[in-house]
């Protein structure tokens, strides 16, 4: 070989090691070399090159950092960026927990129900959450915190305008960690924080109530836990020893929980059907369906009561009653949550709950929540056969037919069907 | 060739190869972002499984990184295909500025961008007024030759409730729309179209009533009177920015807002159309400044042959601070004009003019409450120098500088860099202990 072939060789090597660098990005990406940097290197002239949407952050976060008045830790900003980018999405339920908030969502802790021992409803103001009860054996009630609070913040974060949901994920955690909750307390000038130790609450999931005067039963579900349906079993089992007439399902304020329960308290009133269809991004489905030989015999006429606050497992319960012609629904539309999230815990101990799947009623209904540009519900979740709404009173005491109007509605509906 | 010479030719071969692979990512890194190479290695190389946790190692991200990894995750996982990948960097930016929490430090949509983009070329749409997030407790200022700022009194201490700003007009278009249906200066927004906007004070008036009740010293029916009003109120409640957005984007249709003045409040329906601020035919000739691209050329168009002149800096609160410093030099000898002070730990930096006017002309600044920003921090400058008088009401008191940011999709943000403190008076904070 000729010494210029030899140089030649050498130089086109060594060039190619050259663009072999230069192109390293792209190649990382499995994207082909860009054309636009080559021409730009060699001096072609080029409209500015669209910067990438990585870029887009990193400089305005440098940005952000460097310009900006005030002093900002880093760390948070980045972390403030990973959440605006996961709500532009605009699906309140794919959110970015920050390790702060994400303790609670490692995934032994999603079977684990471990939490504080209360349940919480929306606070009309939109300052927080309201406490709606405490179970006196729980950590939350040995804190001090009572019915009625107003939690404005947790572990030091605002909850202000925060979906009811996401204020229970952040408040619930891993057993034996603890929680910092800044509370409103009537007849306290200033806001307190509670320390509370989460743990495993074995609550009162179900609660039964006969009422005599109409000589029907009541039951109220709160959530879908693993308890849940032998909860249900035990509650519904002393109520029959009375002579029923109807009975009544209370599921207002239920945020859901797990869909195993939700499948296994539809199997007390259908057998291997289904109850809900998953659909995902790639066009997947999963059937789930009710179990066999886990029938029960109701000989009485049942009505379900739900609100905005039914979501979720709730509204999955619900909905397969309504839809395999079991009840009859009265109160006023559910809140809609047609969709399955995971959680993907990140290496920083942040974690992202991320949308993953849709799923569709035993009819093909699909429920998902619509809200307008103020987050204000347009359509979605259940509509009840019988539309009332909770009167404006303030001494509602859910269960107490002198005083709760839905409940009132329902006993009516059920003694109309036991006329007929 | 002997072995030696044959070994020692293979190696520098390698390295010059390696070389040249480093240095052509740094060329490409140096390209990409105009800056030295992001510190750190791109996880991707590794894998999404070393981001996404599998055991409890904890790892420290890079932001650029961290961005990079969370949009494949949910390019991957989320329930819909994401189409537009600018927009979770559009997101992530907004959720950044608005990690701030700061009035004057604002997040704006295409359309909000492209109207701002607009106003301050002195082209309005809407109402025709210039709304800002006013902090009810704004600290008093001190008097600055003679016109003294106002501050509203504290009305909201001992609250349980975190202090909204008040979106307040800070300036009005003469022969606008607002400013034909009686809108004035310092008029708070209460309601757009019947839209109740999230008021910190009536939260408060309420949870004092909720804490009289419950103190038994207010009857149950009083009391669910007030509950019930509120309940009403905050069943389609309005953010301060949307509430700014439906009476100053748009020139099609009418608007009703109710207005507080003075603890009155008062109702107005507006139809919208464009309007301006500098609106000609103002008194004694005197000249409206706006601080954009045009400034400096009407500016000096003005000044052609005069020794004397008055500029009308009322309306003005939308300003580039570049251009202000630009007008500052047609008009003041040189010297140094005040700081730029950032909240944080960091040298102030100076406002300098390097190349002043040599005979500088003998000037007048109208200004009132309207004069906010960098017309503020203009009038501040001249005035605390001597080099122009003052006339009119008390200014702003807003001299915060902002920077604008435009982002690729056509949205943008401004962003504080700093308070403007005149050169006579920063000695003056400086021995405050500040």
């Amino acid at each position: 070989m000729r010494p210029v072939v030899k140089l030649l060789l050498a130089a086109i090597g060594l060039l190619g090691c050259f663009l072999f660098g230069f192109s390293w990005r792209d190649i990382q990406r499995g994207e082909p070399p860009s054309t636009r940097a080559l021409d730009a290197l060699v001096g072609v002239k080029v409209t500015p090159a669209k910067l990438t949407p990585e870029q887009v952050f990193e400089k305005n976060y440098n940005r952000i950092l460097v310009d900006y008045s005030r002093h900002v830790d880093p760390t948070d900003l980045k972390y403030a960026g990973m959440e605006g980018m996961m709500a532009s999405l605009g699906d309140p339920h794919t959110i970015f927990m920050p390790p702060k908030d994400a303790e609670a969502f490692s995934d032994e802790t999603r079977a684990n129900f471990s939490g504080i021992g209360a349940k919480l409803m929306t606070e009309p103001t939109g300052l927080g959450a309201k406490v709606a009860t405490v179970f006196d054996d729980g950590p939350a009630y040995a804190a001090g915190l009572r019915a009625g609070n107003i939690i404005t913040a947790v572990n030091g974060v605002s909850v202000a305008d925060k979906e009811i949901d996401s204020i229970v994920d952040r408040i619930k955690g891993k057993e034996g960690t603890v929680v910092k909750l800044t509370v409103i307390q009537e007849g306290k000038t200033k806001p307190v924080i509670l320390a509370v130790r989460r743990a495993r609450i074995v609550t009162p999931t179900v609660e039964g109530k006969y009422l005599p005067d109409s000589k029907m039963g009541y039951l109220a579900i709160y959530s879908f836990s693993e308890p849940t349906a032998e909860q249900f079993d035990k509650e519904l089992r002393k109520l029959e020893q009375h002579e029923l007439t109807g009975l009544v399902i209370d599921l207002r304020g239920n945020p859901g929980g797990l869909l195993e329960t939700a499948k296994a308290l539809l199997g007390r009133f259908v057998e291997n059907k289904v109850v809900v269809t998953m659909r995902f991004r790639d066009g997947d489905e999963e059937t789930e369906r009710t179990p066999t030989g886990e029938l029960h015999n109701f000989r009485y006429p049942i009505a379900v009561l739900i609100n905005e606050d039914s979501a979720s497992a709730a509204e999955i319960f619900a909905g397969g009653l309504k839809d395999y012609g079991k009840v009859t629904l009265v109160g006023e539309h559910s809140y809609g949550k047609a969709s399955v999230q995971n959680v993907f815990p990140l290496v920083d101990q942040a974690s992202a709950k991320i949308t993953i799947a849709k799923y569709f009623l035993p009819s093909g209904r699909f429920i998902g929540r619509k809200v307008d540009e103020d987050g204000v519900f347009l359509t979605g979740g259940l509509e009840p056969d019988v539309k009332v709404a909770l009167t404006e009173d303030m001494q509602v005491e859910p269960g107490d037919p002198a005083t709760d109007n839905q409940l009132r509605k329902a006993i009516e509906v059920l003694q109309a069907k036991a006329a007929h | 060739m002997n072995e030696v010479s044959k070994t020692l030719a293979a190696g520098l071969s390698v390295a010059a190869a390696a070389g040249l692979i480093a240095f052509g990512a740094v060329v490409r890194n140096r390209q990409d972002l105009g800056e030295p190479p992001i510190q750190g290695t791109r996880i991707a190389a590794e894998g999404l499984g070393t981001f996404v946790a599998s055991n409890d190692k904890i790892g420290e991200v890079p932001e650029g990184d961290y961005f990079y990894e969370m949009s494949q995750l949910l390019k991957r996982e989320y329930v819909e295909p994401i189409t537009d990948p600018m927009k979770l960097a559009t997101g992530a930016v907004r959720g950044m500025v608005g990690s701030l929490g700061d009035p004057h430090s604002i997040f704006m949509d295409k359309d909000e961008f492209r109207a701002y983009l607009a106003e301050r070329q002195d082209k309005y749409e809407g109402i025709g007024v210039e709304l800002a997030l006013v902090m009810p407790n704004t600290p008093k200022q001190t008097s600055v030759h003679g016109v003294q700022p106002t501050a509203e009194p504290p009305d909201e201490s001992m609250s349980y409730y975190p202090t909204y700003p008040k979106l307040t007009v800070v300036g009005i278009s003469p022969g606008g729309p607002a400013d034909r249906a009686g809108v004035k200066l310092g008029d708070v927004v209460y309601s757009v179209d019947g839209k109740w906007l999230v008021n910190s004070g009536e939260l408060n008036a309420y949870r004092k009533a909720h804490d009289l009740f419950e103190a038994k010293k207010m009857p149950l029916p009083e009391f669910d009177k007030l509950r019930k009003e509120l309940q009403a109120k905050t069943e389609r409640p309005l953010m301060a920015l949307k509430a700014k957005d439906l009476l100053t984007l748009g020139n099609q249709g009418s608007v009703t807002a109710v207005w507080v003045r003075k603890g009155e409040k008062l109702t107005t329906k507006m139809q919208k159309a464009p309007s301006t601020m500098g609106a000609p035919g103002q008194k004694d000739g005197a000249l409206p400044l706006r601080f954009n691209s045009q400034a400096v050329e009407t500016l000096k168009t003005a000044l052609a042959g005069k020794s004397a002149l008055t500029i009308d800096l009322r309306n003005n609160a939308l300003g580039d601070f570049e251009q202000m410093r630009k007008c500052l030099a047609v008009v003041a000898p040189s010297g140094d004009y005040g700081m730029i002070e950032p909240d944080k730990k960091e040298a102030a930096f100076p406002v300098t003019v390097a190349h002043g006017a040599e005979h500088p002309p003998h000037l007048r600044l109208i200004v009132d409450s309207s004069t906010r920003g960098v017309a503020e921090a203009f009038a501040l400058a001249l005035s605390t120098k001597g080099v122009a008088k003052l006339t009119g009401d008390p200014m702003g008191p807003d001299h915060v500088i902002e920077e604008v940011v435009e982002l690729p999709d056509g949205s943008g943000y401004t962003l504080a860099r700093g308070t403007y403190e005149p050169t006579a008076q920063s000695s003056i904070v400086a021995s405050r202990g500040r």
